[in-house]
């Protein structure tokens, strides 16, 4: 096999030609319609940054009101609703949508890719968090912000009076939110795992790229819970299932424990894809390879899994048993072990290097330096006493802001002054860089370092005022100055990215000399790579001579384009050797379409326009049926394709091969932890009652066995269809599908007899309040099932699917597996349980 | 009429009781210079700052906490100097740059090593002092008092249970505990979540509607302190706080009996429009009125430091003020305004209820 | 001896050692919760505390399994990382370091986990 492909001036601008036809962004208004990463990226980035600003100016607010004792600048109201909305725009749409940006925008030339594999739901994901950010912010302008603080706690936030629509615009916009992170994950999941350039094993990827998987990883099994507990909170909302009413039997600590168990890995989502750009930026600016890949690893690995042994360390001073408090004071305090280890590696590559200092660094540095005192004030909270004075007082304050700008705000302005020119080939100026790094850097500190002092001396969190001579005047006062000298040099950051640069020369590609494989990219050019090389190095560019040459002339793999389609290359997981040419979707009004009708759908559940959410529920599925139907497992005209250096492979994969495969695996992954975040729920009223039935009726055993029975026997008709579909014989497998239909509309039917037959009321008590939402969970998923079905019996009637072309049959039989399994548990639980006891 | 001294200094927090000055006499060796420099770096500011301070202990928690504060502030501190120095020095340039083996010792044994040996010391301290500084009621002996304390929006409802021969009794918004007897709290919350925390005691405990949660502390010294809720709990979160008391435990005794007798009646006008403008449908003065348990309780009003649950000092002005529009002073606070009632009536009852002493 | 085919290499050994650590904190976590909520808030935690002594023991022999197969997957640290070459072998060896550093993690983590054992003996909050 050769290496490099050898091609005439005349192949290489038709090849161009046709690259840059395939990949160019529509004009006028169909320019939104784009889903070239580059696009989406940006959009991403910059909504981001305008919800930031937003939210910081909410802050700004809230630090005039608390500048002086007794003052009046804000209502208690208007302050309770400023201080909500500056935690929950800064968490849910700057802090996760930031990097959600940062990696669309950077993975696939980072990784040698033209695309990540699914753009359209980029996309889409873009979309819904820019509609539902929209949504969230301008109720404060409405005067209906919610008010009760970013964490919801009921029975505070349950209580309608109080908190008005305010908790469900809360509920509701931020749960379309997280259905776009999860789009990103699965995205990146995917887009990390089998989008690689060919030889760029797992020891060879950059470690933005490991961050990012663990990450990603990380957003799949943090934010289901949450949804699980908006369902739960909504439910009691709407409809008056009394989930957190204690009166009811329900009880508050269940939202807390659901909260948080998204609440403290979120922390670690956040940061770690800012410590990932600085394992980027370290290694250019020492001019070295980073020293302890492998350390960087475990430390993501590790702070990936022990971030899920926090959550109680939140909840300390709720009352739980003593041991309970220690076990997670522990896990906090070993997280601390990989978070030094980063910490550590950055400073050995450095002292193992030759340090340029610029602008960058500069931001790094002074960011590690202040998120230090966050992780040490960490370690502090992290023990169980000095929590119980420390909780809820502005030390807390000080502590989480040290964490969150240091750890990520700092570091992400790095990443801006590092890959600004990646957008336009200019850098942004060194001097402004410098003066709005002293403006931040000395201004944070005025602020937020006497709110340790404060906090110590008694000051709680969330208070709109506080009385004179308790001894926070002078504290108080100090850090309002502080706040408006960093919001001066955000600001002068703002000025010197908008500021217009067309006057300015051209720089180089590569400014900063970096030896990794974004810097190929071509502000100019849409395609991503020109060629897709073959990786022999973690750094490319400074160890493989000519490399970026050799992909700009079109010397390696895919240096043209085919059919008018987007194609890009699918690698095994581990040694990355090429297996697939993708075919990815292009430019497409769907995604906006779907996503639009979806946020009708949350906008209109809030105001509780019945027909209106209805109507846009129908018009989602109609853009996401119409969205799968043309653009995924579309049959290609060839079954293979020259690639190019004497390399052909498949257009079309299914099952473990296929990239759509493994996004249901991963979506059903998420999928079963929101459903694990429900039957918590369950167990955890037969923990907290001594009888959790509280006298009311079970759904008895007949009714929920059968439904077990049922869906079992559907799943089997999905095995038998999928067999009979390898055999290529239609009809029989048309059949199975029908009647696996069937069974699971039986199943369903029978799953729901249980409850509503033995007259289980929901308002009544939350033991029937869960039963009910454990079965409609599972019912729905089945409804969903059944669409799946009727799916494939479309496409198989339409002759889209053959046994060779199975991939739509396969990812179905897939989902019947997550099916299944939550079937079987459900109504085994709800069936049997009660009498177990 | 049965007075405490206490009652009549100031609302003014500066002045009251001597809480955030440590005693030096029992201070030894290190501990000593912990002491000693500490506060002057964690309390920069000189003045009234102590009644609600996690920094002058006045209770066996606070000061176990202290102390764990105290070793972690010098610890931290070390850290980071050390930390930042070695960032920094890693930013300048130098001649030889350091081999991959040196790097990778360097992470080894910082960046793993030391963390983990000091963690886990730290992390046993911690845990150890868990039980030392909130012990076992069942090891106790005898059982501690246990005082209901019940968070409303926005304001505590106290009761405290009957006692050799003096009957059970409830107040508000005012906490008197003796020195140097361990108190047991058994926390409810009414309506959302609120916490109880005493900082110059101790670390706080939330108060979870559904759910009885207890806690107990043992005061080491007398004095005059302020407790807010700290878990919000609505508009006028800010605005609720209690203040304790800690006194001799013959004072405190002494209150008792005279706040379960109650006020008796004193005939006044104030006393008589109280009732007939019906501020009696929820509030209890025992001995004058009917139980009323709506709102707070009222007996011995004028000892109170504060009205409105530490929303002002306890003046006629301010008592006034508050009937006549309790919205303006407390927003979302339950109770309606009096505005329509004629000022001299206002003025009489607030007259009336600061002279309950 | 060879405890898992060779063949059966993945990412998942990788979180071997973490997920043993996962598992050992639920058990803790849930079993003293659980006897916590059942029992009366008084109630002590003896024979519960023993149990999870007990499985703490058995997480650490887990991980400590891991970690050897890890070494030996690291060629019982004849092959020093960097491990950057663009070979199958390098991959390996990155891969048996990597989980050798993680088991090290986990351990120290599970022994973290294992302290309120020793100091904690009652239900009470």
């Amino acid at each position: 096999m050769t290496e490099r492909a050898e091609l005439s001036v005349e192949e290489r601008k038709a090849q161009e030609a046709e690259l840059r036809e395939v990949w160019q962004t529509p004009s006028g208004w169909r320019y939104w319609t784009s889903v070239n990463n580059t696009e989406i990226g940006l959009w991403y980035g910059s909504a981001a940054f305008l919800f930031m600003l937003f939210a910081g100016v909410l802050a700004l607010l809230v630090r005039v009101q608390l500048a002086v004792p007794d003052n009046d600048f804000l209502s208690a109201d208007t302050f309770n609703q400023a201080f909500t909305l500056h935690g929950t725009v800064m968490m849910f749409l700057f802090a996760v949508p930031i990097f959600e940006a940062v990696a669309i925008f950077l993975l696939p030339s980072m990784l040698g890719a033209r695309e990540l594999p699914f753009p359209r739901l980029s996309a889409f994901g873009f979309w819904s968090f820019a509609l539902g950010g929209v949504f969230v912010c301008g109720s404060i302008f409405f005067g209906a912000a919610p008010n009760t603080g970013w964490f919801m706690y009921p029975p505070l936030a349950t209580d309608k009076q109080y908190s008005g629509i305010g908790a469900d615009i809360w509920l509701l916009g931020l749960s379309f939110i997280e259905v776009a992170s999860i789009a990103a994950a699965v995205e990146l999941i995917v887009g990390i795992m089998k989008c690689r350039a060919p030889g760029m094993r797992i020891n060879m990827m950059p470690l933005f790229a490991w961050y990012l998987l663990i990450v990603a990883g990380m957003i799949l099994f943090a934010f289901p819970p949450l949804i699980a507990g908006d369902i739960l909170f909504e439910m009691e909302r709407m409809f008056g299932w009394p989930f957190f009413d204690a009166t009811r039997g329900g009880d508050p600590l269940l939202w807390q424990h659901l909260f948080w168990i998204f609440g403290h890995p979120e922390v670690y989502i956040i940061f770690l894809p800012a410590i990932a750009l600085m394992a980027m930026i370290v290694p250019t600016f020492a001019q070295r390879p980073i020293v302890g890949y492998s350390w960087i690893v475990l430390a993501a690995v590790g702070t990936g899994f022990l971030s899920f042994g926090l959550w109680v360390h939140h909840m300390f001073t709720t009352g739980l048993p003593q041991i309970s408090l220690a076990f997670f004071s522990a896990a906090s305090e070993a997280v601390a072990i990989p978070t030094g280890v980063q910490i550590f590696v950055f400073i050995a590559t450095m002292l193992a290097g030759r340090v340029i200092f610029s602008v960058p660094m500069l931001f790094g540095a002074g960011g590690l330096a202040i998120f230090i005192i966050g992780g040490l004030t960490g370690v502090m909270v992290a023990l169980v006493p000095f929590d119980w004075q420390a909780h809820d007082t502005y030390f807390i304050v000080a502590h989480l802001h040290y964490v969150l700008i240091g750890g990520m705000l700092f570091p992400v302005v790095a990443g801006v002054y590092y890959y600004y020119p990646l957008l336009n080939a200019r850098k942004l100026s060194d001097r402004l860089g410098k003066i709005a790094f002293w403006l931040m850097f000395s201004g944070f500190n005025v602020a937020f370092f006497p709110m340790h002092l404060a906090g110590l001396r008694g000051m709680p969190r969330r208070v709109f005022t506080y009385p004179a001579d308790i001894g926070w005047d002078w504290f108080n006062l100090i850090s309002t100055v502080g706040a408006f000298i960093f919001a001066a040099g955000v600001a002068i950051v703002v000025i010197d990215v908008l500021r217009p640069k067309h006057r300015e020369p051209k720089g180089e590609q590569n400014p900063w000399n970096a030896g990794t494989l974004e810097w190929i990219s071509e502000p100019e050019e849409k395609w991503g790579v020109r060629s897709i090389p073959i990786i022999k190095s973690r750094y490319p560019i400074w160890d493989q001579p000519n490399i970026i040459e050799d992909i700009k002339a079109g010397r390696f793999y895919l240096p043209d384009a085919k059919d008018g389609a987007r194609e890009t290359l699918v690698t095994s997981v581990l040694d990355a050797e090429p297996i697939q040419c993708l075919r990815v979707g292009g430019t497409s009004v769907l995604s906006i379409l779907a996503a639009f009708s979806l946020g009708g759908v949350f906008i209109a559940l809030t105001f509780h326009w019945w027909i209106v959410t209805t109507v846009c529920a129908v018009m989602t599925l109609a853009a996401i049926i119409a969205w799968l139907w043309t653009g995924t497992a579309v049959i290609p005209k060839e079954e293979i394709r020259d690639v190019g250096l004497g390399k052909t492979l498949p257009l079309y994969t299914s099952g473990p091969q296929s990239v759509g495969w493994w996004a249901m695996f991963i979506t059903m992954a998420g999928d079963g932890t929101a459903y694990a975040s429900l039957m918590f729920g369950y167990f955890f009223y037969w923990t907290i009652h001594d009888d959790f039935t509280a006298g009311h009726a079970g759904p008895g055993t007949l009714w929920p066995l059968a439904a077990v029975g049922l869906f079992t026997l559907a799943w089997l008709a999905m095995l038998a269809a999928r067999k009979a579909n390898e055999g290529d014989r239609d009809a029989r497998t048309r059949l199975w599908l029908t009647l696996s239909a069937l069974l699971t509309f039986a199943a369903g039917c029978a799953g729901l007899a249980g409850p509503y037959l033995t007259g289980m009321d929901p308002t009544a008590h939350v033991y029937p309040a869960i039963v009910w939402v454990v079965t409609l969970w599972t019912v729905v998923h089945g409804g969903v099932g059944v669409i799946m079905q009727a799916y494939c019996l479309a496409r198989s009637l339409a002759g889209r699917m053959s046994a060779r072309h199975d991939m739509d049959l396969r990812n179905v039989v897939l989902y019947w597996h997550f099916l299944v399994i939550t079937a079987i548990t459900s109504f085994g639980v709800l069936g049997l349980f009660p009498g177990l006891r | 009429m049965f007075r405490v001294g206490i009652s009549a200094e100031g609302a003014d927090p500066c002045r009251r009781g001597n809480a955030g000055h440590i005693a030096s006499g029992d201070l030894k060796g290190a501990r000593a210079i912990f002491r000693r420099i500490f506060p002057i770096l964690l309390v920069p500011l000189t003045g009234c700052s102590g009644v609600q301070s996690a920094l002058a202990p006045a209770g066996e928690e606070a000061a176990g906490i202290y102390q764990l504060l105290l070793v972690m502030v010098v610890g931290g501190v070390l850290v980071w100097l050390a930390v930042v120095g070695l960032l920094l020095h890693a930013a300048r340039r130098r001649k030889v740059p350091w081999t991959e083996e040196q790097a990778g010792r360097l992470i080894l044994f910082g960046g793993v090593a030391f963390p983990v040996a000091v963690l886990l010391a730290l992390l046993a301290y911690a845990v150890w002092l868990m039980p030392v500084i909130r012990p076992w009621f069942t090891q106790q002996a005898p059982q501690p008092e246990m005082i209901e304390v019940t968070g409303e929006q926005f304001w505590w409802r106290i009761r405290y249970p009957a006692v050799d021969g003096m009957p059970a009794f409830e107040t508000a918004n005012e906490l008197r505990l003796p020195v140097g007897e361990r108190v047991a709290f058994s926390l409810e919350a009414a309506d959302v979540i609120h916490s109880f925390w005493i900082p110059v005691l101790g670390g706080k405990m939330d108060m979870i509607p559904g759910r009885t949660n207890t806690s107990s502390l043992l005061p080491t010294k007398t004095g005059v302190f302020r407790a807010p809720c700290a878990e919000f709990c609505g508009t006028s979160h800010a605005l609720m706080a209690f203040s304790v008391i800690v006194m001799e435990p013959a004072d405190y005794l002494a209150w008792r009996r005279a706040q379960a007798a109650g006020n008796g009646t004193r005939g006044s006008e104030g006393e008589r429009l109280f009732a007939f403008h019906g501020c009696a449908g929820c509030h209890g003065i025992r001995g004058m009125t009917q139980a009323a348990s709506l709102g707070p309780d009222l007996t011995f009003f004028g000892q109170r430091q504060t009205v409105g649950a530490g929303t002002l000092a306890n003046t006629v002005e301010n008592v006034t003020r508050f009937i006549r529009n309790p919205d303006a002073v407390k927003p979302g606070a339950k109770m309606p305004a009096f505005d329509m009632l004629p000022a001299a009536d206002i003025a009489a009852i607030a007259d009336y209820l600061v002279g309950l002493k | 001896m060879r405890l898992i085919p060779k063949e059966i290499e993945s990412l998942w050994t990788l979180f071997t050692a973490p997920t043993i650590w996962a598992l050992h904190f639920l058990t803790c976590y849930i079993t003293a919760a659980i006897h916590c909520a059942k029992a009366d808030t008084a109630a002590s935690l003896g024979t519960t505390s023993l149990v999870l002594g007990m499985v703490t023991v058995a997480a650490l022999a887990g991980i400590a399994l891991s970690a050897y197969l890890a070494w030996r997957q690291w060629g019982f640290g004849s092959g020093d990382p960097p491990h950057d070459e663009p070979t199958r072998r390098d991959r390996l060896l990155f891969q048996g370091f990597a989980t050798l550093l993680l088991s090290g993690l986990s351990f120290v983590a599970v022994l973290f986990v294992a302290v309120p054992l020793v100091f904690i003996e009652a239900c009470q909050p």
